[in-house]
């Protein structure tokens, strides 16, 4: 134990004392989240899609129809885009995130304006999508009171009941985020080969071989640095997330913490079978890019991968990265799965495993 | 303190080869406690695999080792434990600074010499926030050598400790080992410079192609090996070996590749007059001549016909 922690700490120290490697770690990740997150933004004012439902009042209906038409963005485009429909079908396509919010006019509306009786609209939204909730609502609302001061002066007699609903509108930068979390772990996993190589290499290891320290505690050590690392990287980023592009972490951090230690592990063990058969670092480099930019690109981090050719979903489907990503997609922001949950991880185990074995079959120490 | 009689390392008719070289050949070797025991050899005579076998970092094809009265070849954790190494190369963690790298080496053993004490051993007190990577090759070696002491060891095994070393860093390494005799540690050095040899060892055994050639004190073996001196010179007109070793005196005559002859000689000044002699006689020129105690390498030379530094 007492070997454990230092090794450990060896490694500590050296880590943070290696900037390019800090920097690779910590600052790189984060730069592709900024980048790519503003880079591919929604703009600040979108259109919003409405779906209004009406029961049987048509002049209400007309009257609001008017109303939000006549908010224009800038030269003749519309902010809202309204869609008429029956309620079961609008509230399905604002759960998957087809519409932004369903407005319901309810039956009585034109006997109640007639009458000058209060009345309310059902206004069904997630409240969790930031823009609605800071950009969307207000708007509505004004529309509401606009028409209320048209027809009945002074005397309030419309609101609108907010109706929370859980929509799967995920923005980009919401299916960006676990995917730059799955490549940095899948870069810090996979370097972790490196380490034993340039030990191996400067005959360190040998040099500890004269003691009485097990060599497993070498790796044991190396290992245990390595998943607190990741656990740093993935707080790191979801910390950057939430503050920068508000990206809600909705999941339950066991779990995720589960998925990513499991994740750092197969490509951990994917670098040591690196380091089972390459002798030098420089030797690994081009072995480990050769592995991790094709997994980068292919597996999704940065674009959902659709309509590939027929020879490469093959490979999409074998890379560990494509598992990864999803789960942690699934756990980080609810995004639809690729695969059930069960399948990522029977994958990552079994790559795990796989690498394991032959590189306890092929390693060598000296 | 050091009794000299006590056997801590047996090694029993040890061999090892790679592939088809024997590395080696069946040796057996008895070092006793609280002496110098070195081993001598050009690179590639089988010391280094030896000393690995040794220490526990290799196994022999066959043959018994015997440490402390363990057996290394089973109980290779425990004999650890009481031994210390310096490997061939310092091979250390190249941004820990040397306090660091002593504590890291502290944390592996039960019992241990206190940080401080190691430092001031090898004298690199102005030196311990210094990062590995940005000592010297000196302080390197000598932060190996305190590594090699850190668990206070019994037996200590340097090999090769001041190879690549300037004359200076090597004396700083020499006062280091003469440290260590007079704790009463047993070392066992590997090295290929006779001098260090001459200088620092109770007993050497001289080893070429995986064998010992020859085994005991080095003063001891010279004698046993020369009763003569030897002339050293260069001569611009060699007149060939025949002439050579027809000179008063003369015993044996070794001519090397470069203009270099050594004579060795029982009776320096007849062979020196009639060198003399013989050189006004072809007008030759007799140039960098110097007389001298024939030494460990000549021991070599003799029992091999090589230099040991080839």
């Amino acid at each position: 134990m007492k070997a454990l922690k230092s090794v450990f700490l060896a490694h500590y120290k050296q880590f943070v004392r290696d900037r390019a490697a800090l920097f690779f770690t910590f600052i790189f990740p984060i730069m592709f989240i900024l980048i790519f997150g503003w880079a591919f933004s929604d703009p600040g004012i979108n259109t919003f899609n409405i779906g209004l439902v009406d029961q049987g009042s048509p002049k209400s209906f007309s009257y609001i129809v008017e109303a939000l038409d006549h908010i224009i963005l800038d030269e003749d485009r519309n902010v809202f885009d309204i869609q008429q429909g029956q309620l079961d079908e609008k509230l399905q396509l604002l759960q998957d995130g087809e519409l932004d919010a369903v407005i319901v006019i309810p039956e009585e509306m034109d006997s109640a304006l007639e009458q000058v009786q209060s009345v309310s609209l059902q206004l069904y939204y997630d409240p969790s999508q930031i823009s609605h909730q800071q950009t969307m609502i207000p708007i509505l609302n004004q529309v509401v009171e606009e028409i209320d001061r048209s027809i009945q002066g002074n005397v309030r007699i419309i609101t609108l009941e907010e109706q929370s609903v859980q929509s799967h509108d995920l923005r980009y930068i919401d299916y960006l985020v676990p995917g730059i979390l799955g490549m940095s772990l899948m870069f810090t996993g996979i370097f972790g080969g490196i380490p034993i190589i340039q030990q191996r290499q400067a005959h360190i290891i040998k040099r500890l071989g004269c003691t009485p320290l097990r060599r497993s505690m070498l790796i044991f050590g190396e290992l245990a640095f390595r998943m607190i690392l990741v656990i740093l990287t993935a707080v790191l980023i979801i910390v950057v997330g939430r503050l920068v592009f508000d990206v809600q972490m909705v999941g339950n951090w066991a779990s995720l913490c589960g998925i990513v230690i499991l994740g750092t592990l197969v490509f951990s063990c994917l670098g040591y079978l690196i380091a089972a058969f390459v002798k030098t670092e420089e030797g690994a480099i081009p072995i480990i890019n050769a592995i991790t930019f094709p997994m980068m690109f292919l597996s999704g981090t940065f674009f959902e991968v659709s309509n590939m050719p027929s020879f490469i979903e093959p490979v999409v489907k074998i890379m560990p990265l494509t598992y990864l990503g999803d789960a942690l997609r699934q756990i980080m922001v609810d995004g639809s799965p690729l695969y059930p949950m069960t399948t990522d991880i029977l994958v990552m185990a079994g790559w795990t495993l796989v690498c394991l074995v032959i590189t306890i079959r092929f390693f060598r120490w000296d | 303190m050091s009794s000299k009689t006590e056997t801590v390392i047996a090694v029993i008719n040890l061999f090892k080869a790679y592939s088809d070289i024997k590395a080696v050949d069946g040796i057996s070797i008895d070092v006793k406690m609280g002496e110098v025991f070195g081993m001598l050899g050009p690179n590639g005579a089988g010391k280094t695999t030896t000393v690995e076998i040794i220490e526990g970092q290799r196994a022999p094809d066959s043959g018994s080792v015997t440490v402390l009265g363990m057996d290394a070849l089973k109980d290779v954790r425990a004999v650890k434990e009481h031994i210390g190494v310096q490997p061939q190369s310092p091979a250390l963690f190249p941004t820990l600074n040397v306090q660091e790298i002593i504590d890291f080496f502290r944390s592996l053993y039960k019992k241990t010499i206190p940080t401080q004490e190691v430092i001031e051993l090898v004298s690199l007190q102005e030196s311990r926030n210094v990062l590995v990577k940005n000592l010297s090759g000196g302080q390197q070696q000598r932060l190996s050598v305190a590594l090699a002491f850190i668990n206070d060891p019994d037996i200590i095994f340097l090999d090769e400790p001041t190879t690549g070393l300037d004359p200076q860093a090597r004396r700083t390494m020499w006062e280091v080992i003469e440290t260590f005799r007079k704790m009463g540690k047993t070392i066992f050095l590997t090295t290929h410079y006779m001098e260090e040899a001459e200088r620092l060892c109770d007993r050497v055994a001289i080893m070429d192609h995986g064998n010992i050639i020859a085994l005991g004190r080095p003063q001891q073996m010279i004698e046993d090996h020369f009763k003569e001196s030897a002339i050293q010179f260069k001569m611009s007109d060699y007149p060939g070996q025949k002439a050579m070793a027809s000179l008063t005196g003369v015993t044996k005559v070794v001519k090397e590749e470069e203009e270099e002859i050594i004579l060795y000689t029982d009776n320096v000044p007849s062979t020196i007059s009639s060198l003399l002699d013989l050189a006004s006689e072809r007008s030759a020129e007799l140039s960098d001549l110097f007389v001298r105690q024939a030494t460990l390498e000549d021991v070599f030379l003799k029992l091999t016909g090589k230099r040991i530094r080839d």
